[in-house]
């Protein structure tokens, strides 16, 4: 395990130099000069020169490559060209809530759809399998902000359950509770239908394999048999899953965030758009690249842990 | 054989039958058969004839979504499993009856090390400790000549070979000393050579303990090697049940004898094979009489009217369904 470990490990650094690489030239290729942005349309050209120097645009592109690599790589992201502050203190600020939503979303998901998943397969074409299948079906087919719009009318503007402003009050932990309910079930319910569905197929492969069988006849209770027996061969396919789908969340929670005017990267990263804070945005990019990288790491290092043939390789 | 030792296992009329599309269709019929301790009794027949559902229903593994046990009994010392629920027939399976399945490559839990799921029928099982059960699982797994057993038993099945792994599963369905052991297909998955080594070591380990066998196969060579005595069906029917000397020297069912006659052998001429010709009817349309009166040389009119299984008036111990071989006591041949 620890040969695999450190084999997985050594393959995510070249994907994040090369996820830094496409970052770097992307930006360089995207039209528009950032001196315009930050001096105007009327800006001298000595004034565009100064930003230029200032902002290190003037070098060769090969030397600001390396600069920004050796930059980023030293884990400082530069300053934001609207609040002049360095981008790292402005993402650890707001990545705290953002980590809370995804997270709590996720183990909404797992916890719940998983055991649904379970028992829609042994169940197979009777009662439950089918309402969990529109289900997963209506989870499926609602865009995020649509949800939140429907549970902010339902549970906040109707009910009053909770606030309608999902902002949590400092010094106050219940508030922040609070506040994370409608934004976590909005994302966690979607997670709760993919779950859901690829359990529920994966499981009732497995339920026919030959092993399955071979554990029955051993006289293996049947609870036993599906939560060991079937679920360990059933797992993988539900990590990608959740893996691949951790990468929507955080797109997903963007818009949640907007909806529910929640503090978190998805809101930064939409201020930074509207206020063409281009370093900020550069940041960002950086941040959501390595967030998914180290989340396809997580991804790959289950897989070792519930498979041993994927250990050995 | 003799018939007046007490049964390890007696099936009586046993009925299996499937749903397709929305109708019952048996595949098993009116089964009968009993095996004794220390007895190995050959299940014999092409595929599709019924053999592995008939082991399948002894086990209570019939899939409960499209198929069920329409009639018929499976005593065990003089208890009728069919009457068990799935809780009880837990506690019979692996201890009293276990099974040993045909693939070996897809029997084995990937994701299990072979010493957790040997160990694992003891643990449902006995009242022995883990260490203990660990122990008795190394023990079973040298039993079964797994080399260098201690150091491979937290390996996991892609580690072993096809061969190796049926030991495995000969290990584990041996673990709790069953009374019966149903084998379907043991060696038709492995290499000659393995498949010899197998078969020895299932007759060393049933000489061993007295267990009674049921060896599923459609292989009349290991049947000659290995068996004692032979039912062979067709169809979903028991047609012809004897000893194993008397089947090979006087098979009296027309498709036992087409049966024999349809193995090749080194001292005569390929050209004399004898396929059967036809083919076997589909389970969604059976013929009501004998099934297998389509393809019978010897088909006389009363064969639209299904036969019995009789006794024949010479040796008891052989009986065969068929009007033309047994109507007059089996006396013409």
């Amino acid at each position: 395990m620890l040969t695999y470990i450190v084999k997985r490990l050594l393959v995510a650094v070249p994907t994040l130099l090369a996820v830094l690489t496409v970052v770097f030239f992307f930006v360089r290729i995207a039209p528009g000069d950032p001196a315009f942005i930050i001096l105007g349309d009327q800006a001298s050209q000595q004034a565009i020169a100064a930003v230029h120097q200032e902002l290190g645009l003037d070098r060769p592109m090969l030397v600001q490559y390396l600069d920004f690599m050796s930059t980023v790589l030293r884990g400082d992201l530069g300053m934001s060209l609207v609040t002049h502050r360095p981008i790292w203190s402005e993402v650890a600020n707001v990545l705290p809530y953002t980590i809370e939503l995804t997270l709590t979303a996720l183990v909404i998901g797992v916890v719940l759809g998983l055991p649904l998943g379970i028992a829609a397969a042994r169940h197979r074409n009777e009662a439950l399998d089918y309402a969990a299948r529109v289900f997963s079906l209506l989870g499926l087919s609602f865009p995020a902000f649509v949800s939140a719009i429907m549970l902010l009318l339902a549970f906040a503007i109707e009910l009053h359950w909770f606030p309608v402003i999902s902002e949590a009050r400092p010094g106050d932990p219940l508030s922040r509770v609070s506040a994370l309910v409608l934004p976590a079930i909005n994302l966690g319910l979607i997670m709760v239908a993919y779950v859901m569905r690829v359990a529920r197929s994966s499981m009732l492969g497995v339920l026919g394999e030959d092993y399955i069988r071979t554990a029955r006849s051993k006289g293996v209770p049947a609870r036993v048999v599906i939560w060991r027996h079937a679920l360990g061969n059933a797992l993988i396919p539900v990590v990608t899953v959740v893996g691949l789908y951790l990468g929507v969340l955080i797109g997903n929670s963007v818009l949640t965030e907007i909806v529910f005017n929640r503090p978190g990267l998805g809101k930064l990263i939409v201020n930074s758009l509207n206020q063409r804070d281009y370093t900020m945005l550069e940041g960002l990019m950086v941040i959501y690249a390595f967030i998914i990288v180290i989340v396809n790491l997580l991804t790959d290092l289950t897989y070792g842990l519930i498979d041993p043939r994927v250990r050995q390789r | 054989m003799s018939d007046v030792r007490q049964p390890a296992l007696a099936v009586e009329g046993l009925t299996t039958e499937f749903r397709i599309e929305g109708r019952w269709h048996a595949a098993i019929r009116d089964v009968s058969f009993s095996v004794a301790r220390n007895e190995t009794l050959a299940l014999v027949g092409e595929s599709g004839c019924g053999k592995s559902i008939t082991a399948l229903s002894i086990m209570g593994l019939v899939p409960k979504a499209n198929g069920r046990i329409a009639a018929g009994r499976v005593l065990l010392e003089g208890r009728d499993l069919t009457e068990l629920d799935e809780a009880e027939m837990e506690t019979v399976r692996g201890r009293a009856i276990s099974m040993i399945f045909q693939e070996p490559m897809t029997s084995l839990n990937p994701v299990l090390s072979i010493g957790f799921q040997v160990e694992e029928t003891l643990r449902y099982h006995t009242s022995l400790s883990n260490r203990e059960a660990r122990e008795r699982a190394l023990a079973l797994l040298e039993h079964v000549k797994i080399p260098s057993a201690a150091r491979r038993f937290d390996d996991y099945p892609h580690h072993f070979s096809g061969g190796m792994r049926q030991r495995v599963m000969i290990a584990m369905a041996l673990a709790c000393s069953p009374q019966i052991i149903l084998a379907d297909e043991p060696t038709t998955a492995l290499d000659v050579t393995i498949q010899a080594q197998v078969l020895a070591l299932l007759a060393e380990l049933k000489a061993e303990t007295g267990m009674a066998m049921i060896f599923i196969t459609h292989n009349l060579g290991i049947v000659a090697s290995i068996a004692d005595r032979v039912a062979v069906m067709y169809a979903g029917d028991i047609i012809e049940t004897a000893s194993v000397e008397a089947l090979f020297d006087h098979p009296m069912h027309p498709y036992t004898e087409a049966l024999l006659s349809s193995i090749p052998r080194v001292d005569r001429d390929a050209g004399e094979l004898k396929p059967i010709a036809g083919q076997v009817p589909p389970i969604t349309a059976m013929p009501a009489g004998c099934r297998y009166a389509d393809r019978c040389p010897l088909r006389v009119a009363r064969c639209a009217t299904m036969p019995p299984l009789v006794p024949l008036a010479g040796d008891r111990a052989h009986q065969v369904r068929c009007w033309v071989r047994a109507g007059d006591g089996g006396q013409t041949p």
